[in-house]
């Protein structure tokens, strides 16, 4: 009989669970960042700025993306054991940690805050046009307080159980829109003028980062051989699967920027394309793209609320997550308020240029630490070696 | 007698009884509780003492005189005290400490039953009772084997209630028993006088909605639970067996799953999945659908619909949240009154009332259907009907007010909560969050016997092979 047979390796025992997150939660985890707000071409501002080529835009932000994504992974395998907090801490020491941890949180604030908006957003304006926006707000602040409460474990379960339903709808969606065809030759030409394309794109990285938040799973994750591998498909296919559904709605609709304005969902264009027959299928891509949304959001504020308590030194998760979720309510309705504002703070070249520095900066950080906390802990242990060699030869 | 003094000294009752008898030229002294002891044995060791040619001391007597009865020695006043209390008999002896405790233990029991919360239509038909030896002894029968430990605490200052824990040690995970008898050892309280008593004390959460324990009255399904590794708990007085860690999984498992064929078993599995998510769901949608989200409704669903509605005076929201408390209320009823009110009083609830509010214009039949469709779903799961039945009602609120926004939301912020549970190292959303893909067989499948050559991964052992290979 084998250890495994004699051993439950779930249990208390010998956890499969010992880490927060296990392989397969993080390659899930993954699938649905990349899939979450790019889906439905949430990404408002920067769609209407691409307008027919708004693809070809969110297939360059999905493959930064990846290389951010790839970046995280080799410094999750590097730093198997020590979190992100404790990588800081261990090269830049406990000041310099804090400082680090406290512009990164602030910076997932602010992704936080874009993706609150969009997903408010789109219900209040496509899905429940008679409530007031600040309701809907309040009730995802609520889910939001709710995770943070909990560990990193539990929010990685809850994306466990739902990305099989997640990917049987998308199987569903992408089923239906394959057998009843679309029209590809209204994408073309692509890129007609390529240089309002780049200005536009310029001024749209905002919504590059989706992967920041996996900084948080740095030495809580059970990293196997194949993790690395799997992750990086699994990010690749949940870009690519947002690529083809917006491929789909610019050949659809030929020029989105219109469709932004009245409906942003792939169920409207379905409806549209394919009449009443497929009616229903509404329900199963707005729960599909919702939850994926909603999980995202919670990552986001997860990471927010824990980067706080680093900086504040207490884990006081009732506390921070309740002045993240007033601070978020306050910038938010600001924001709600005159939409303009949000427009102008987020679609702009400096914020675009700070959040695509941050979105790479941030993990080559975490690659940098790992390496260096790996060097001290290799010369730590030679150092220890050496000493017991030293103590061998004197007892020789 | 001074030591039957001291005994009759501590008691307010008049229930206790002494009797000093007196053997050749010793004397002997007997305290007797006759409402919780057996007559005849207290016969027979009046008899055997008077039998004696030479007056033995106490510790003789327990080998030479009572040889046959269970008796013990001891100097401890609290101890003889517990054991009166029991039905035991105390014999006491001139110029002698301490008593020698008989079992003369006998109560009034009921007969083994068939349990009325878990009926079968195949497989064993036996309940435990409220009697804690006839429980044992009716799960030892079914589990013969050395490695069964059955460890005996005693809980409540003023019931002195004997509560046993029993597993196997060779499977039940050493860490889980630790925990599970640290906890009932802490225990400080006045009583108790049901197992149910004890769950808010092994609970990770006591104030959750969700039970965290297992409980059954069928010896079959405890044994079953033991064997994969649980620990079973089991009062003196109470039919209900406990069994922990527990999963939210096996309030989806029958005993009976066992004993049908494999495919019919997991097809019933299925629908009970099923009927959970459109007994906690159902009104939910249909109020947010009306509500909010109408153009989703199919045309000729919505034609229909609409002249149901018309002209009701209730919101869908009003009237769904009615018939549900309605639908609540005669349930809580029919299961208060006597049986043959009871029915009656579904009768009167189903028919008069829900036809006649039908009838009146008050509530609207989809509503109506949505809610008994919802009502009759839940039934299919009895051990969540108490939690689902908030859930939906909760469910309803938010879907009324913020269409399916709230409601996923309410529904991912109950899955989280459940994730989050973690009794005993064992996940209560498992095999599905985290996946244990093993453990899928006995889940929403329910595998032939031979293909389970494992023990659930799920749940806390250190031994997971249960059959060879």
């Amino acid at each position: 009989m084998n250890n495994s047979e004699q051993t439950s390796t779930l249990s208390a025992d010998t956890s499969k669970e010992v880490k927060q997150t296990t392989s397969k939660q993080l390659i899930a985890v993954i699938f649905i960042l990349a899939l979450a707000t790019k889906m439905f071409l949430q990404p408002l501002f920067l769609v209407k700025a691409a307008g027919r080529d708004a693809y070809i835009a969110l297939a360059i932000d999905g493959g930064f993306d990846i290389i951010v994504l790839i970046v995280t992974l080799i410094a999750m395998k590097l730093s198997p054991d020590r979190d992100f907090f404790e990588l800081t801490r261990c090269v830049f020491g406990k000041v310099g940690s804090r400082i680090i941890v406290c512009i990164f949180g602030l910076y997932l604030f602010f992704k936080l805050n874009v993706a609150v908006s969009e997903t408010v957003s789109f219900y209040s304006k496509n899905i429940l046009t008679d409530l007031d926006t600040t309701l809907l707000l309040l009730i995802l602040l609520i889910f939001l307080v709710g995770v943070a409460l909990h560990s990193l474990r539990a929010l990685t379960r809850l994306n466990e159980i739902l990305t099989p339903v997640i990917v049987t709808c998308l199987a569903v969606l992408i089923a239906i829109v394959v057998a009843t065809g679309f029209d590809l030759s209204n994408i073309f030409p692509s890129l007609r003028n390529p240089h309002e394309f780049g200005v536009a794109l310029s001024r749209h990285m905002t919504w590059l980062g989706d992967f920041s938040p996996l900084l948080l799973f740095l030495g809580r994750t059970e990293m196997k051989k194949s993790t690395v591998p799997l992750c990086v498909v699994s990010g690749t296919l949940g870009s690519a699967i947002s690529v083809f559904f917006s491929v789909v709605m610019c050949a659809a609709f030929g020029n989105v920027t219109s469709l932004v304005d009245a409906s942003t969902n792939l169920s409207s264009i379905l409806q549209y394309s394919l009449g009443n027959v497929y009616g229903r299928i509404d329900l199963v891509a707005e729960i599909l793209w919702s939850v994926a949304s909603f999980i995202q959001n919670a990552l986001f504020f997860y990471c927010v609320v824990r980067c706080f308590e680093y900086v504040i030194g207490k884990p006081l998760h009732l506390v921070t997550s309740l002045g993240v979720g007033a601070l978020l309510f306050t910038s938010l309705s600001v924001a709600f308020s005159d939409p303009s504002i949000l427009s102008l703070l987020i679609v702009n070249e400096i914020t675009s240029a700070l959040v695509a520095s941050f979105s790479l900066a941030v993990p080559v950080l975490a690659l940098i630490s790992a390496v260096i906390a790996r060097k001290k802990e290799g010369g730590e242990k030679s150092g220890q070696s050496g000493g017991n060699k030293n103590a061998i030869r004197s007892t020789e | 007698m001074k030591q039957l003094d001291i005994i009759t000294e501590k008691f307010q009752s008049e229930s206790v009884v002494t009797r000093e008898l007196t053997v050749v030229d010793k004397k002997y002294g007997l305290v007797i509780f006759p409402d919780l002891s057996d007559a005849s044995t207290i016969r027979a060791i009046v008899v055997a003492l008077e039998a004696q040619r030479v007056p033995f001391p106490l510790d003789k007597i327990k080998t030479e005189v009572l040889f046959e009865c269970e008796c013990e020695k001891n100097d401890s006043l609290e101890e003889c005290i517990r054991g009166l209390l029991s039905g035991d008999v105390l014999l006491a002896a001139e110029d002698e400490d301490g008593y020698l405790i008989i079992n003369a233990r006998s109560y009034t029991t009921r007969g083994v039953v068939e349990p009325p919360t878990e009926t079968v239509m195949r497989g064993p038909r036996e309940g435990f009772i409220e009697d804690l030896k006839t429980n044992l002894s009716l799960l030892e029968r079914r589990l013969k084997t050395p490695d069964l430990k059955v460890e005996k605490i005693q809980i409540g200052r003023r019931t002195d209630t004997t509560v046993a824990v029993c597993y196997l040690s060779s499977v039940a995970s050493p860490k889980v028993v630790k925990k599970i008898k640290k906890r009932l050892n802490q225990i400080d309280i006045d009583g108790i006088v049901d197992s149910h008593y004890l769950v808010p004390y092994l609970e990770e959460k006591p104030l959750s909605m969700f039970s965290q324990v297992g409980v059954s009255e069928k010896p079959d399904v405890v044994a079953a639970k033991i064997l994969e590794g649980r620990v079973g708990i089991f009062v003196d007085g109470s039919p209900m067996a406990l069994t922990l860690p527990f999963i939210m999984a096996e309030d989806f498992q029958s005993a009976e799953d066992y004993y049908l064929r494999p495919t019919y078993a997991s097809f019933v599995r299925v629908l009970r999945y099923v009927g959970l998510i459109l007994a906690t769901l159902l009104p939910a949608l249909y109020v947010a659908l009306q509500n909010f989200h109408y153009k989703l409704i199919p045309v000729r669903f919505m034609i229909t619909l609409m002249s149901a509605i018309k002209g009701l005076p209730l919101s869908p929201q009003s009237e769904t949240l009615f018939v549900l408390l309605l639908f609540e209320i005669i349930r809580e009823a029919s299961v208060r009154m006597p049986r043959a009110v009871g029915m009656a009083m579904s009768i009167v609830g189903a028919l008069v009332l829900g036809e006649t509010a039908v009838n009146a214009g008050i509530i609207s039949s989809p509503a109506v259907m949505v809610t008994a469709l919802s009502s009759i779903a839940l039934f299919t799961v009895p051990n969540q009907i108490g939690t689902m039945s908030i859930l939906r009602l909760g469910y309803t609120i938010i879907a009324g007010l913020t269409g399916l926004f709230g409601l996923t939301l309410s529904v991912l912020f109950t899955l989280h909560y459940i994730c989050a549970m973690n009794a005993y190292g064992a996940p209560y959303l498992a095999p599905f969050a985290p996946m244990v893909y093993t453990d899928f067989k006995d889940t929403i499948d329910r595998a032939p016997l031979p293909d389970m050559a494992m023990r659930p991964d799920s749940i806390p052992n250190i031994n997971r092979r249960r059959q060879a290979k």
